[in-house]
């Protein structure tokens, strides 16, 4: 069994929001602003004009964490949340009863509710669609123009993901909170 | 006393004429006309949530729990204090809290019925977590416990009650321990729905599920000020006067205890300076719901109960019911207040500014249905004093 996860070198990215729609496309994702599983996070520049601060207007591309201590799955009483054999943290529409607790639980506001189902919804790491298909990338990573994203087995040490984990200096967010991330931010 | 079905003893005069048997005063039709209108409200209200969902809400991806979360929680610390409060005599064998025992239980489920009644409309489906709460169990979720024990806690109640109609007091006292035990429990896992939130440093830890227990308490006791004082239309003997006096002391410690608490919470927040708690701690410590809770739930009556001694039951008949406004400012805090700090700091879309503090102000709809919750619990607990004797029964 595989063990997915993420990494992305967010330095690349130019903030066009093609994994956004390409998100919404390929998984059939409501239209709304307030309707996403991902999204591109935007430092303000700070400073004093002409001493502008360039490196505070950072891109932060982002999505559920997956993590392998998901506040989410923990605080679900009806086992709605799940994690699957790959790793990936699942809601199932079929037992999820919209108590919204996870929404308050997870610390990267990764979930939302989807007005189709009335239930809870977040990124899958495109379960449903790609890789059930049998492709081994994600929409977001397909489409991202400077190729931030890079997805893969954290179990095989021969994937491309474990390769630049290995080689290259990372960070997960909101790391203090022992959610144990499987996106990793590469500096 | 005629005997009904199951063998409850139930009143001699009950009718249905009896129901709409009242005395005509002023205060009591205003009662009758509210309580109406609530009800009204309630069927307004669950037709537009059966339409629209939870759209007719004003609950957001940022925060997804609102008003109707508040009054759940109001409503079942109610039941939980009017639990504790019958549990002192006839659990307890405090022989002058005796009186109160029937009617506190009673109390304690009518609330927790309109608890259920506003929170079904508030879980998306409702039915489904009846299904999956046995079949797939979340047993590491604390909504998942409170459920659960709530749900045996009003099971617990209703025995308890039916034993105290009869005067089965050995059998009342086992089932009254075992309800007030659990009721304990499933109160204090809701307090940890909270307290486990890592996400939420403000609510994260031990503070709430105690502080449940001890705030229960304070409003089982307004509540049985506001329902003596209904009861004996503020005209109080002596013995009920003994009572209520009591009652009085013990709040006036309790409220001490709270504001040694809330005070202590406050301080640490804000100068203990742990980010995502320090901040918000100031922000509600600028909010004029809290002050509207510290006020009307705590200062004004300690201040009235240490300078009256408690001996004047009518002034803490008014006093409870003020309080009971500052406990439901209490609960609505507690929920906006988790929620009060975007877990998402950046901005992410164009054209707008980052998230600072998330805004909540409750729907039409939202109101409707808890003012619909209040107007069934009113409602309840008349129809209950016209059936059931809820006096102490002397022999
Ligand atoms: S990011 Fe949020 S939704 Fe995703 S696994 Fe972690 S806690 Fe759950
Ligand atoms: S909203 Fe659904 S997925 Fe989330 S905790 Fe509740 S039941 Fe579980
Ligand atoms: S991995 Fe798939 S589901 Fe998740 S954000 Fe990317 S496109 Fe959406």
């Amino acid at each position: 069994m595989a063990r997915y996860g993420m990494a992305l070198d967010y330095k690349s990215c130019i903030n066009c929001k093609a994994c956004e729609v390409a998100c919404k496309e390929e998984n059939g994702i409501l239209m709304g602003a307030d309707k996403h599983r991902i999204w591109v996070g935007n430092g303000e520049i700070e400073g004093q004009y002409p001493l502008l601060d360039i490196t505070s207007n950072a891109f932060y591309p982002s999505q559920c964490q997956h993590c392998d201590e998901a506040p989410c799955e923990e605080v679900c009483p009806t086992h709605a949340t799940y994690y699957t054999e790959d790793g990936i943290v699942r809601v199932d529409p079929e037992k999820c009863i919209l108590c919204s607790y996870c929404m308050n639980a997870c610390p990267y506001d990764a979930r939302y509710v989807d007005d189709r189902t009335v239930t809870v919804d977040k990124c899958t790491f495109c379960a449903d669609t790609r890789l059930a298909r049998g492709e081994t990338t994600t929409a977001c990573q397909n489409t991202c123009p400077t190729k931030v994203r890079i997805f893969g087995d954290l179990d095989d040490p021969n994937s491309e993901i474990s390769e630049v984990l290995r080689t290259r200096e990372h960070f997960s967010l909101k790391a203090n909170l022992g959610t144990k991330p499987k996106l990793f931010y590469l500096t | 006393m005629k005997i009904g079905p199951l063998n409850i003893p139930i009143k001699e005069d009950f009718s249905i004429k009896s129901l709409l048997n009242f005395e005509k005063t002023p205060a009591n039709m205003l009662i009758a006309v509210l309580t109406l209108s609530f009800l009204a409200m309630f069927v307004v209200g669950i037709a537009t949530y059966l339409i629209h969902g939870h759209h007719a809400y004003n609950v957001t991806r940022e925060h997804p729990w609102g008003l109707l979360i508040a009054v759940y929680i109001f409503f079942v610390v109610s039941s939980t204090g009017f639990c504790i409060v019958g549990s002192l005599g006839d659990v307890f064998g405090f022989k002058d809290y005796m009186m109160i025992s029937k009617r506190a239980i009673f109390g304690s489920i009518v609330t927790i019925l309109a608890g259920f009644a506003v929170i079904a409309f508030e879980i998306g489906h409702p039915v489904t977590m009846l299904i999956y709460n046995v079949l797939s169990p979340g047993l590491t979720s604390a909504i998942w416990w409170m459920g659960t024990l709530y749900g045996v806690y009003l099971t617990f109640m209703i025995i308890e009650f039916y034993f105290l109609l009869n005067n089965d007091m050995k059998k009342a006292k086992i089932f009254g321990l075992s309800g007030l035990l659990v009721g304990l429990a499933a109160h204090s896992n809701l307090g940890s729905v909270f307290g486990f939130l890592n996400a939420r440093p403000i609510s994260n830890g031990v503070f709430y599920p105690t502080y449940f227990i001890l705030t229960a308490f304070i409003t089982g006791i307004f509540l049985s000020f506001i329902v003596m004082g209904f009861r004996y239309k503020l005209d109080f003997n002596a013995q009920t006067k003994k009572m209520l006096e009591g009652l009085a002391k013990i709040q006036g410690l309790l409220i001490s205890i709270l504001i040694f608490f809330v005070t202590w919470k406050m301080l640490t927040d804000i100068y203990g300076g742990m980010p995502n708690r320090a901040e918000v701690a100031e922000h509600i410590f600028h909010s004029w719901t809290f002050w509207a809770e510290v006020i009307l739930a705590m200062a004004i009556p300690l201040v009235v109960i240490l300078t009256t001694m408690g001996k004047k039951p009518v002034l803490m008949f008014w006093v409870s019911l003020s309080g009971m406004v500052g406990v439901f400012f209490m609960r609505y805090n507690l929920v906006h207040d988790t929620q009060l700090k975007p877990l998402q700091m950046l901005k992410t879309t164009e054209y707008q500014l980052a998230p600072e503090w998330i805004h909540y102000f409750p729907s039409t709809t939202e109101m409707f249905i808890s003012l619909g919750g209040l107007g069934l619990c009113i409602a309840m607990y008349y129809v209950g004093t016209k059936v059931f004797n809820l006096d102490e029964e002397h022999h």
